[in-house]
């Protein structure tokens, strides 16, 4: 595999050259083997110690360079996930390009009071909803943090509200392996059994080492348990620069490489072949405000060196987009999240998440889920490159218009305009007709949207069957933590 | 330049070794270990929570400044009588009961230190009799606690009830923080105080001591 992304007709992005991916890969190499990992899980330290790993102090784990290099080697290249009705949704593999939110925000932004509060399950179920309805949103994550259920209950919860108010794809959180297997057991439910489940992923599951260089166990417990099951994961840190990895890109890119290989070797030991989506996060620590701050340039350059990487290993990509540190959809939110956005389809990164996010992922704005869906349609339009063919170069067409001609009235303007994109959500009025229809700036727009979609649209409903097996795991779990 | 002006600027340029060698060399000459504490490390140190405060030096090169001057103060340390040593106040801190998290509390323990603090740091995953024991034991004017996570943050009400029933609420000043808390989860379990970030956790604590 080479680095660098390959779009349509010969529109290529890359970052990192392929020596200096090799560059990267040593160093991580050598970090793993000569400084190791601290790892709280005694099933994992047994299966690297059988593989030939050296463990010192009961659970310091030193990676052999071979290790990584075969779990890169049993590590599938391309990872599906599919919908709700099984049908094939988002193909991780080269250079496709997938948006998705993000999970648990604290703070719900709501569009119709413009007040910051906690979120409630109505208001999750409608920001899903709206996922479901919005063409660029291609998956979902739980996107609020719930504040009116039994704390221990939030992620079952959150989970049964997007499987029952879309039917795209999820990228789910679980606080441990127990959620987990619940998740898995709704999941199972909606699309048959597990062994269909399994065939068919519905759903990845986010897990994540601790920086610098620890595993924790309840991250390890979910990562056995994904790769037991056949459910994509990936091991990807949210890393601050400056605190938690190094503040240059590359010391970055160096130990989140480390970290993210030393997660691959334990779950193609556990399960070689089991899907794995490589990738990391890093949001630098401002040095001013204390704040580990989203799409800074330097996080996005870090971004691309991540999907080089990824490339140069041949395996699916996972990263961020449309994400910003404003607090209320301004300017700002605008600004960082297009720019995430934009790049990080250019780099090739297979499933990017938290499209919605402000103030560092603290809050969700719907108002900037909308909007980023147009900034997407207008992104994948980019990817698409241009189209040299002869009817695109139009020799004929200029032939016939000739000297001081016009192209509305020819039929080659006729035959091809529509394919150039359009938009939506983006006002191209003159100022009269603009100021006409209420001079309403984009965000404003975008709250009538969101309410127009939330009164009209209706997501595909589950069966009473699926319903029931829903309800069933959720009561069990209720029971068990004493939440009424 | 005096050698009380020099310290100072070596403290400013967070240059370690220079703070080493001429601390010592100070000491050697028979200079009041205490001046060169106030004179010079404290000095120099001052001036950079001014120019940090105006956004002229940021919090890595604190933290060089930091370490410059304690770097000086271990040298001398050992020659000033314990209740001599000069120190902006005394806080215990900790993550509370459940939660692992401390990159964030850590961030609070090296603002204050370079501020000048005392900081006797717990640890993390802190219940409430510990942070009681550790009130008992230090003796701090203030005590810190963090929480990441919404389901461990109600722990920190525990504590306040626990030192409470102790008899010690009113004989430290409580401040709490991390990203979940907010001042209104601060008022309504009664802590003296909440701060959004270190550098506010550090001015907090002043305010609250003074």
């Amino acid at each position: 595999m080479g680095v660098g992304s390959s779009h349509g007709n010969g529109l290529f992005f890359r970052t990192l050259s392929e020596k200096q991916a090799e560059e990267i890969h040593l160093a991580s190499c050598q970090i793993l083997e000569e400084t190791g990992m601290v790892i709280y899980h005694e099933e994992a330290i047994e299966l690297l110690k059988q593989a030939g790993a050296l463990v010192e102090n009961g659970n310091r784990v030193y990676f052999p360079t071979y290790l990584v290099k075969k779990a890169l080697q049993s590590a599938p290249s391309r990872v599906t996930l599919y919908n709700r009705n099984g049908e094939a949704a988002l193909h991780l593999e080269g250079s496709n390009v997938y948006f998705g939110t993000g999970s648990d925000t604290m703070n719900y932004l709501d569009p119709f009071s413009q007040q910051r509060r906690s979120w409630l399950q109505d208001d999750v179920a409608n920001a899903i909803k709206l996922c479901d309805s919005l063409p660029n949103i291609d998956f979902v994550m739980s996107m609020g943090l719930l504040s009116d259920v039994d704390p221990h209950m939030i992620n079952r919860e959150q989970y049964a509200i997007m499987l029952q108010n879309t039917i795209k794809p999820q990228v789910v959180i679980a606080e441990d392996g127990d959620t987990l297997q619940d998740i898995i057991e709704m999941a199972a439910g909606a699309v048959g059994s597990k062994e269909r489940l399994r065939q068919k992923p519905l759903f990845m599951v986010y897990t994540e080492p601790t920086s610098p260089l620890q595993h924790p166990k309840e991250s390890i417990d979910k990562l056995l348990i994904a790769a037991e099951n056949g459910v994509p994961t990936n091991f990807a840190c949210g890393g601050v620069a400056g605190a938690s990895v190094p503040t240059t890109i590359a010391g970055a890119l160096v130990q989140a490489n480390a970290e993210a290989l030393s997660g691959l070797v334990i779950h193609q030991l556990k399960a070689p072949g089991a899907p794995f989506v490589y990738g990391y996060g890093n949001s630098p620590l401002d040095m001013r405000t204390m704040q580990a701050v989203y799409g800074t340039p330097e996080a996005v350059l870090f971004q691309g060196g991540a999907v080089d990487l990824a490339h140069y290993y041949g395996l699916p990509s996972w990263g961020y987009a449309g994400c910003c540190n404003a607090k209320v959809c301004d300017e700002q939110a605008i600004v960082e999240s297009t720019m995430f956005t934009v790049m990080g389809a250019l780099q090739g990164c297979n499933i990017m998440h938290d499209v919605f996010y402000m103030e560092f992922g603290l809050t969700g704005s719907l108002e900037l889920l909308v909007i980023s869906n147009e900034v997407i349609d207008r992104t994948r339009r980019l990817l698409k490159g241009i189209n040299t063919d002869k009817e695109a170069l139009g020799v004929e067409a200029i032939r016939r218009v000739g000297p001081g001609g016009n192209f509305l009235g020819d039929e080659h303007t006729a035959k091809h305009f529509r394919k150039n994109w359009r938009p939506e959500l983006s006002d191209f009025n003159s100022y009269e007709n603009w100021s006409e229809t209420g001079s309403k700036t984009m965000v404003e727009r975008a709250r009538e949207r969101i309410k127009l979609i939330l009164e009209t649209h209706q997501p595909e409903l589950v069966s009473e069957e699926v319903k029931e097996t829903i309800e069933t795991v959720l009561r069990k779990a209720r029971e068990k933590f004493g939440a009424v | 330049m005096s050698d009380f002006d020099s310290l100072a600027q070596i403290v400013i340029n967070g240059d370690f070794g220079g703070a080493k060698s001429l601390t010592q060399k100070m000491i050697d000459n028979g200079v009041d270990p205490l001046d060169i504490i106030n004179q010079g490390l404290m000095t120099g140190m001052n001036v950079v929570g001014v120019r940090f405060k105006a956004g002229d030096m940021y919090v890595p090169e604190v933290m060089m400044s930091a370490r410059a001057m304690s770097t000086g103060i271990e040298l001398v340390k050992p020659l000033i009588a314990d209740k001599d040593m000069p120190t902006a106040g005394k806080v215990v801190i900790g993550t509370v009961k459940g939660d692992l998290h401390d990159i964030g509390k850590k961030l609070v323990v090296m603002m204050m230190e370079s501020a000048g603090f005392e900081i006797i740091d717990i640890g993390v995953d802190i219940d409430p009799a510990t942070f009681v024991k550790a009130v008992k034991e230090h003796n701090p004017q203030v005590i810190g606690m963090s929480a990441l996570l919404t389901t461990t943050m109600l722990s920190m009400k525990d504590t306040i009830d626990a030192l409470k029933k102790e008899g010690l609420r009113d004989s430290v000043k409580i401040i709490i923080g991390g990203a979940p808390i907010t001042q209104g989860f601060a008022d309504q379990i009664g802590a003296d105080g909440y701060a959004p970030d270190a550098a506010a956790a550090t001015e907090l604590c002043r305010r609250l001591i003074a």
